[in-house]
């Protein structure tokens, strides 16, 4: 039978957990070899639908690699009465993991940090205006990661919202570029994150060319930041046009079943 | 709902759903009297089932399971533990079920720990899984698995769906090889890269399932019973009754929590002869779901 109740049996992963990068060339240029197959500057195939939870005002299934998303939106939903009157709208983002999305368990609660930085990027892109004296809550759910979490989540919450009906500016699409050694990888899986030098995460509107939000950590050398910024926006660019294209299937799709209908 | 006719005559759709909404039960009744539900079911016929093993990668088994609109994502991940001291020959399993803000935003659902704590008693006395199985050194190291279940679309029948996940991630679960190292803690065989180490279950990489528990929930209504409810239903006839046999048909467990409709004896043999049927449905449902990843 399961273990005395009340007291849970600690338990510790089999996995081992390399810290040092095995050195593959030492004296050439290369310091990495992507373990997909893929060329240092392509993101993996990427596979949107929108529609999945048909409770939601809007909701959006993002699949990169290994990385699975769920994302649904609620709103624009009353504000609770406790909060101030504000003639601005208001948004709520919650980002969580299923406890087997990552290779050790329970290792989604490492990223609470997500559940601001998805705020701070879609906010600069909704119009608030819109709705005001409601909130509009949008949660994600990271079914398995496989690296480049928070950009697919972005990504993926901004399809959702579009969805939903809310308005905004532009898609928001998200990428981010892994900096390892010398060698600058796009669209990093989860191996190379843990192995990276230094990270870039942009997030950006393509078809406005504006940006809402860029995340920069480790070590970088200087000549190579704006290598990856321009990667990154061409790389949103691209990601920004597969986003409208699976927007525009899933509306072509309800046109054709409401033929009769004319108001 | 069906669609406008060729008129284009919106206003009969307008006033069934007006209906539909106001007076459910009115609704309901008008066509259980036909012997049909709104989605055109039979009475005792269950929702479209479906199953599809290895969603996820990350996890030692994963299965994702669709009745109707119903979508349960189960997993399981296995780690190490220390056998308590009763028990040095067996292992533990842990089951927890989730209801993410996706599904419901808001206060957690007041189902998911009904269900979670439903699916721990059943899973853990259906004697599906021999925990002397999951042992890995006698008193020193066995396994713990940790099943957790996400339900990603909530439409009725929720125990039904999640049990039925749990059920085909057990029988698609691969339990990875290891090995004891130096400093006594177990680790993967392969992370070694030696072979000198002898791994501690060679044989052991698939859980031999028993007797596999399958369920039905019904619902009660008057003389009318209902297999398979969905979300709408559910809320409208609150009595409802779950029945899980296995798979040699004996009863595993029977709940009937309460509700304004009293089961009599021949209300609850219907309710077993629905779920004997249902579970040879479920059977071949999870037989084609295991050898169709067989053959990749």
């Amino acid at each position: 039978m399961a273990a005395k109740p009340g007291i849970a049996p600690t338990t510790y992963s089999p996995n081992l957990v390399q810290k040092t990068r095995p050195p593959i060339f030492k004296d050439n240029d290369l310091d990495w070899v992507r373990p997909d197959g893929r060329g240092f500057h392509q993101c993996r195939p990427a596979f949107f639908r929108t529609g999945a939870v048909n409770s939601a005002s809007g909701s959006a299934y993002a699949e990169l690699g290994n990385t699975k998303v769920i994302v649904s939106v609620f709103g624009p939903r009353e504000s609770k009465k406790a909060m101030m009157y504000s003639d601005t709208g208001r948004l709520n983002c919650n980002v969580s993991y299923t406890t087997f999305g990552t290779p050790v368990r329970g290792q989604g609660s490492d990223h609470k940090e997500f559940s601001s930085m998805l705020h701070k990027a879609l906010e600069g892109a909704i119009m608030l205006e819109t709705f005001p004296k409601t909130t509009v809550d949008v949660f994600a759910l990271v079914l398995e990661s496989g690296g480049s979490d928070i950009p697919v989540v972005i990504s993926c919450a901004s399809l959702a919202l579009a969805d939903a009906g809310i308005m905004m500016y532009d898609l928001v699409a998200a990428v981010s570029v892994a900096c390892l050694g010398k060698n600058l990888v796009i669209d990093p899986i989860l191996e190379e994150e843990s192995y990276q030098d230094g990270s870039l995460m942009l997030t950006c509107m393509p078809s406005r060319y504006e940006v809402t939000q860029l995340t920069f950590t480790g070590e970088w050398p200087t000549p190579d930041i704006n290598e990856a910024m321009q990667l990154c926006l061409d790389a949103c660019n691209k990601l920004g046009k597969v986003m409208r294209t699976c927007l525009k299937e899933a509306a072509s799709a309800s046109q054709e079943e409401k033929l009769d209908v004319c108001f | 709902m069906g669609l406008p006719n060729a008129s284009g005559d919106l206003s009969t759709e307008v006033e069934l759903d007006a209906f539909r909404r106001l007076f459910p039960l009115r609704f309901f009744e008008k066509h259980l009297l036909e012997s049909i539900r709104p989605d055109a079911r039979p009475l005792g016929r269950a929702r479209d089932t479906t199953l599809s093993l290895g969603a996820v990668a990350s996890a030692n088994g994963s299965a994702n399971a669709k009745i109707g609109s119903t979508t349960m994502l189960a997993a399981i991940k296995m780690e190490v533990m220390t056998p308590s001291l009763e028990t040095p020959d067996e292992g533990c399993i842990a089951i927890d079920f989730h209801m993410p803000p996706i599904v419901r935003p808001g206060r957690p659902a007041e189902a998911a720990p009904v269900v979670a704590k439903q699916l721990s008693d059943t899973i853990l006395s259906s004697g599906m899984i021999n925990l002397k199985e999951l042992s890995l050194v006698s008193g020193k190291a066995a396994w713990m698995a940790y099943l957790d279940i996400y339900c990603l679309y909530a439409d009725g029948a929720l125990f039904d769906a999640a049990l039925l996940a749990a059920v085909a991630a057990f029988s698609y679960l691969e339990i990875p090889v290891v090995s004891l190292n130096d400093d006594g803690k177990i680790v993967l065989s392969e992370e070694q890269g030696l072979s000198d180490r002898e791994p501690v279950n060679k044989e052991k990489r698939k859980v031999n399932l028993g007797s596999i528990p399958f369920s039905l929930t019904c619902i009660l209504h008057k003389n009318y019973i209902l297999a398979d409810p969905t979300a709408e239903e559910e809320s409208i006839m609150e009595t409802s009754v779950t029945v899980v046999l296995d798979s040699s048909s004996q009863l595993v467990s029977l709940y009937k929590p309460g509700g304004p409709v009293l089961a009599y004896t021949s209300a609850i043999q219907d309710c077993i002869a629905l779920t004997r049927q249902r579970v040879m449905e479920l059977q071949m449902i999870l037989e084609e779901a295991i050898s169709g990843m067989e053959v990749d």
